[in-house]
């Protein structure tokens, strides 16, 4: 079989090319968009709260981004990268006490009461702030939300916010929920998070466990023409494999969030009538990083991070593991990143001699069986890759002589040994960017954050520099001062190590060719689809 | 009937014990678990400690354990299984959803097995030692020592994908309205796969049980009797080998439900089927202990059911068999 | 070397014999053939089997010697039958033989955990039990074994009710002898037979539980099994299909050997029994 070799080249070139195209506005679509139709696609996970004003999380967004809208949303080409949905403007007020938020007019709710800036205000005080799992961070010195008439909100800080971090916040962070619906009772409580209520394209049809959501076309809608689907409907598939399966046989016409796997994607870009789509994911980045106990002394070590650090092939890791649908990590932000992202950092080549001359420099001499002394590694179970990148990993260790030994535990026991208990040397997570490092990123290496913070530092790593860095940046207005800041911060978390960032991955769909407009913007996957359509 | 009802009273003394033990060494066995529900739903969130505090009062998961034990066990005597931390909803009326699909799932993976290979097991039974005898012994054996997950990814590739025959999983087609007739064919083309990878795997014990019995009983007198007097070989395979080997099957199959109802837990995530199996699994990761207690109750429940029922039939059908040796 | 020609009776029982020599060979030469971590990084990935004479059959997704991969496979699918195996039967021998000759309420109380155990489906046990306690090697053999315990326990009680009546052991009573050391000395031994007769089917069954455990995710990460080859194999089940029909055949072959070596030693046991 010759030609599967060279197929699999052409695929690593091919996709090289795509992830340097990342940066490129999208495509448009020449085609005009056909109204009607149902599309049919993937969902290996059954979310049960689908407010995404309380969880903002991707799992979520995924189905609930079509029923209930942001402020704003992602853009390729618009200013900042922001293109407006409820909000038509944002603008941030020189002291970073305020923002102002000018609202699209004539937006019905989908019971028909009409959406205004009260529910802008009720969301953001009584659920983004106090419930929203990563509001509760960005939010936390919003003090006030005036609304002196029905299309304005005036957020109040009661200390200066940098307008950057609201705006890069705006598209994961700011769900509207109806005021009318959730003032009463306890919001954690309220039907509407299990069959939620929004202003957006779809209505929430139904739900049956196990089986499948659907959403129903909002005639009401106030994107013109817009939706042009009839109804979109998630069928569950628990098992990673059958989503190819059933493209292929015609059951779905699309799966998402990489639910094909990386490496049946050579193969089925080859069945006729379905498309391998790499876009659209540019703005949910998930980054592969080795997460480092510095309890252990061994690690607390500079010369043996850095050792590790140059043990590690990234190219393996990116051609290999991710089959080339990735790119090499250099620091702590994605290079996908259009703000923050620097390339001058102090990078650590693939090098095994190096690595082990570092370690002799350390003083931890190979002993007789070749090892230098052993340590316990935890892949995060939530992806193949992280699994599989723990398997290279322990690989690169070896060869280094220092022995890992693999524990496998399923979500919640992970999160408990690494975030909790400790009991971990080396971890692998997939954290994500969310667009800016304040939102979910310096959390990662600050030090003084109690312990059981998921994705947090639970290493005990501590710097003091590190540690005034991030402070002052959070405190910093100006957009480029607050940037130049990032970029610092980039510098010192490669060159301390606190973990090692190794790779960048986004994820592929896999559609139906009659499937249109795909891909249109960065968050594709997690936006409300108003312009998806179906031909015949 | 009296004896059936002594049987009867002896066993459902007998359950409430093992039930008990059920109960309680599962919950003692889910205490132990690293990461509780909150740990399983911070996985795909995130969140800060102030909001793992929040949501652990919320979930009741910050009161002892004993306390838990307490609570769940007085709710159980009211029949309440409690909420479920994941879902959000009581736990009776998530199981009485997802119940009937795996019962229909069992049921006709049973039928299967049970019908498809006792029959073969006469056909090889009836001349035993021959080439079909062996042929089918083994190919049988075969098909139970592939992995029953395995043997749902063949079935999907080959009858779903390339020859698009049936459904690749579900219960049914989504959202497509029909009732009645044809929402139960509906059901049934989707079920034909993992119906067959789940009674496929089972068939073998039936089929060499069977076959064994009827070796068995070839060297019984009543039949070296019916040979002498020179009745059709068929007739003697039917009428006096197989129906005495018939009988320890059906013993079989109250012992084959756990069995089978573990089977179905991976069969129901290869082909996307929301029973009771799927469920279990979604319970163990989401650490929701008292769903996965209640799947386990239920389930226990189901087992102790289908052997009495089995007892039962068996006692009617052998009267040979006392009440006293049923408890056993 | 009496009982070699009963057992070689049937072409079952000797296939079935070929068949686990044949692995017992695998196990055992595993780490001379294949010395190192089979876990190893050895050449491309996913390199289709006989490309590369080096490699024969291939690499995985990590260009990991899928052969040297299926050998090392050999020694831990069989360790893990045959620990479960043994830890079965040890604990379901020990609580037969005591329910059986304490009788009373200890029998009761027994045989109703017995009960317990066998009501709840074995491999939700077995799934629930190794995410708990984390998938390790030993872990993974104590569930199979939990949920595989009830059947010898069941037999040796009923063996150990036939045999405490009889003559040694009631002359073992009239000697003074421990009611325990009646219990295992004499009464248990004399009840094992018809227990270790079961041992096949247990050893197949735990090779399987280990697979499908490892299906979902929670085998060994440490140890190569084939069930975690298959594992691994059918994410690329399309494109590589090779990688789980290899660990597959095996694992087939195996409980199908196991099963007729199993049943070739009964049957000639019982021929020997049934002849004297």
């Amino acid at each position: 079989m010759p030609e599967l070799t060279i197929s699999r080249r052409g695929l690593l070139a091919g996709s090289a090319l795509l992830l340097a195209s990342t940066a490129l506005p999208t495509i448009g679509f020449a085609q005009t968009p056909k109204k009607g139709g149902r599309l049919v696609l993937a969902a290996d996970s059954e979310p049960r709260n689908l407010n995404p004003a309380i969880v903002a999380s991707n799992g979520v967004f995924f189905i609930s981004s079509k029923i209930v809208e942001t402020l704003a949303e992602a853009s390729f080409d618009g200013k900042d990268g922001l293109q407006p949905r409820l909000a038509l403007s944002w603008e941030g007020a020189a002291d970073g006490l305020s923002v102002t938020f000018k609202l699209r007019d004539g937006i019905k709710w989908h019971d028909g009461m009409p959406f205004t800036s009260a529910d802008v205000a009720f969301s953001a005080l009584q659920i983004w702030k106090p419930l929203q799992n990563l509001g509760r961070t960005v939010f936390k010195d919003l003090a006030a939300v005036d609304t002196p008439d029905e299309l304005t909100a005036i957020f109040k800080f009661a200390k200066p916010t940098p307008f950057q971090l609201i705006r890069n916040a705006l598209p994961a962070l700011s769900s509207v929920v109806p005021k009318h619906l959730y003032e009463v009772g306890k919001i954690e409580e309220n039907p509407a998070n299990n069959a939620p209520v929004g202003t957006g394209p779809f209505k929430f049809a139904e739900y049956k466990a196990g089986q499948y959501y659907r959403l129903t076309r909002n005639d009401a809608y106030w994107g013109k023409d817009e939706p042009y689907l009839d109804e979109i409907v998630y069928q569950v598939l628990p098992d990673r494999t059958s989503a190819a399966a059933a493209l292929e046989a015609e059951e779905i016409q699309l799966a998402a969030f990489s639910a094909v796997p990386l490496a049946d994607l050579d193969r089925i870009s080859k069945v006729p009538g379905l498309k391998v789509i790499t876009k659209g994911y540019e703005g949910l980045t998930y980054q592969l990083v080795v997460e480092i106990n510095h309890r252990r002394k061994e690690l607390a070590d500079l010369k043996v991070r850095q050792a590790i650090a140059h043990a590690i092939d990234k190219d393996f890791v990116v051609k290999t593991v991710f089959l080339g649908y990735a790119a090499t990590a250099t620091g702590p932000v994605p290079k996908n990143d259009p703000q923050f992202y620097t390339a001058e950092v102090p990078t650590y080549p693939f090098d095994v001699a190096k690595a082990n001359a570092l370690l002799d420099e350390a003083g931890y001499k190979r002993a007789d069986d070749g090892k230098r002394f052993a340590l316990k590694l935890l892949p995060a179970p939530y992806f193949n890759e992280t699994k599989q990148f723990g398997d290279y990993l322990r690989q690169a260790l070896a060869a280094i002589g220092i022995d890992a030994q693999i524990v496998n535990n399923d979500s919640a026991a992970h999160i408990k040994a690494v975030y909790t208990d400790h009991a971990f040397d080396l971890a692998v997570g997939p954290p994500v960017f969310r667009g800016d490092p304040a939102i979910s990123t310096t959390i990662l290496v600050q030090s003084g954050i109690p312990d059981g913070v998921p994705f947090s530092n639970q290493g005990g790593y501590k710097n003091a520099d590190l540690d005034a860095l991030i402070v002052k940046a959070s405190e910093t207005l100006d957009t480029s001062a607050r940037t130049g800041l990032y970029k610092e911060f980039q510098k010192k978390v490669a060159t301390d190590l606190p973990l090692i960032n190794v790779a960048e991955w986004s994820f592929i769909s896999v559609a139906r060719d009659t499937v249109g407009n795909i891909a249109n913007n960065p968050r594709w996957a997690v936006s409300n689809w108003a312009d998806t359509y179906l031909e015949s | 009937m009296t004896r059936a009802l002594v049987l009867l009273r002896r066993r459902l003394v007998g359950s409430v014990f093992v039930l008990l033990i059920v109960v309680i060494g599962s919950f003692l066995l889910l205490e132990a678990a690293p990461g509780d529900a909150v740990d399983a739903y911070i996985v795909s969130t995130g969140g800060d400690a102030g909001m793992i505090e929040l949501l652990r009062h919320r979930w009741g998961l910050d009161q002892s354990e004993l306390t838990r034990l307490a609570n769940y066990l007085w709710a159980l005597l009211h029949l309440d299984l409690g909420q479920s931390v994941t879902f959000s909803r009581p736990i009776r009326e998530i199981i009485l959803e997802r119940l009937p699909t795996t019962l229909i799932l069992m049921g006709s993976a049973t039928a299967l097995s049970f019908g498809l290979g006792s029959a073969l097991g006469i056909y090889a039974g009836a001349r035993p030692g021959s080439f079909r005898d062996r042929f089918l012994s083994i190919g049988s054996l075969a098909l139970y020592a592939v992995p029953g997950f395995w043997l749902g990814l063949v079935l999907i590739v080959v009858f779903a994908v390339d020859l698009r025959w049936l459904p690749i999983g579900g219960i049914e087609t989504i959202a497509s309205g029909k009732t009645g007739f044809s929402r139960a064919a509906d059901i049934a083309v989707h079920l034909a796969l993992p119906v067959s990878a789940l009674g496929f795997i089972y068939l073998a014990l039936y089929l060499r049980m069977m076959r064994a019995g009827m070796a068995e009983a070839w060297r019984q007198d009543f039949v070296l009797a019916a040979r002498a007097r020179g009745l059709p070989r068929q007739r003697i395979v039917l009428a006096h080998v197989a129906r005495n080997a018939l009988l320890p099957l059906v013993t079989m199959l109250g012992l084959q439900s756990a069995q089978m109802l573990g089977g179905s837990v991976v069969i129901e995530s290869v082909f996307a089927v929301p029973g009771l199996g799927r469920l279990a699994q979604e319970a163990v990761a989401g650490r929701d202990t008292p769903l996965l207690l209640g799947i386990i109750l239920v389930s226990s429940v189901l087992v102790i059911v289908i052997n009495l029922a089995v007892d039962l039939a068996y006692a009617f059908l052998d009267p040979r068999v006392g009440a006293g040796e049923a408890s056993a | 070397m009496k009982r070699l020609p009963h057992l070689f009776r049937s072409p079952e029982a000797i296939a079935g014999a070929l068949i686990l020599a044949l692995l017992a060979a695998m196990a055992l030469a595993a780490p001379l053939l294949f010395p190192g971590d089979p876990q190893a990084i050895a050449g491309p990935a996913l390199l289709p089997p006989f490309q590369d004479w080096s490699l024969p059959l291939g690499t995985d997704r990590l260009g990991r010697d899928v052969l040297a991969e299926l050998f090392h496979g050999a020694r831990t699918s069989l360790a893990v039958g045959l620990a479960a195996a043994a830890a079965a039967l040890l604990i379901g021998a020990l609580v037969g033989t005591l329910a059986g000759f304490a009788g009373g309420l200890v029998d009761e109380v027994l045989m109703r955990i017995t009960d317990a155990f066998q009501t709840v489906p074995s491999f939700l046990l077995a799934l629930a039990f190794v995410s708990i306690v984390g998938p390790s090697l030993g872990v993974v053999v104590a569930a199979i074994a939990l949920s595989a315990w009830t059947g010898p326990a069941r037999v040796a009680r009923a063996e150990v009710l036939s045999i405490r009546e009889r003559d040694y052991v009631a002359g073992a009573r009239v000697i003074g002898m421990h009611p325990l050391e009646i219990a295992f000395r004499e009464v248990l031994p004399n009840a094992l037979p018809p227990v270790l007769a079961l041992s096949s089917v247990i050893v197949a069954a735990a090779i399987l539980t280990e697979a499908a455990l490892s299906f979902l995710g929670l085998g060994d990460p440490n140890r190569v099994t084939w069930g975690g080859m298959i594992a691994e194999g059918r994410t690329v089940l399309r494109t590589a299909p090779f990688l789980s029909i290899v660990p597959g055949v095996a694992l087939v072959l195996t409980v199908l050997g196991v099963y007729l070596a199993g049943e070739g030693v009964v049957e000639s046991t019982a021929m020997r029994r049934s002849l004297s």
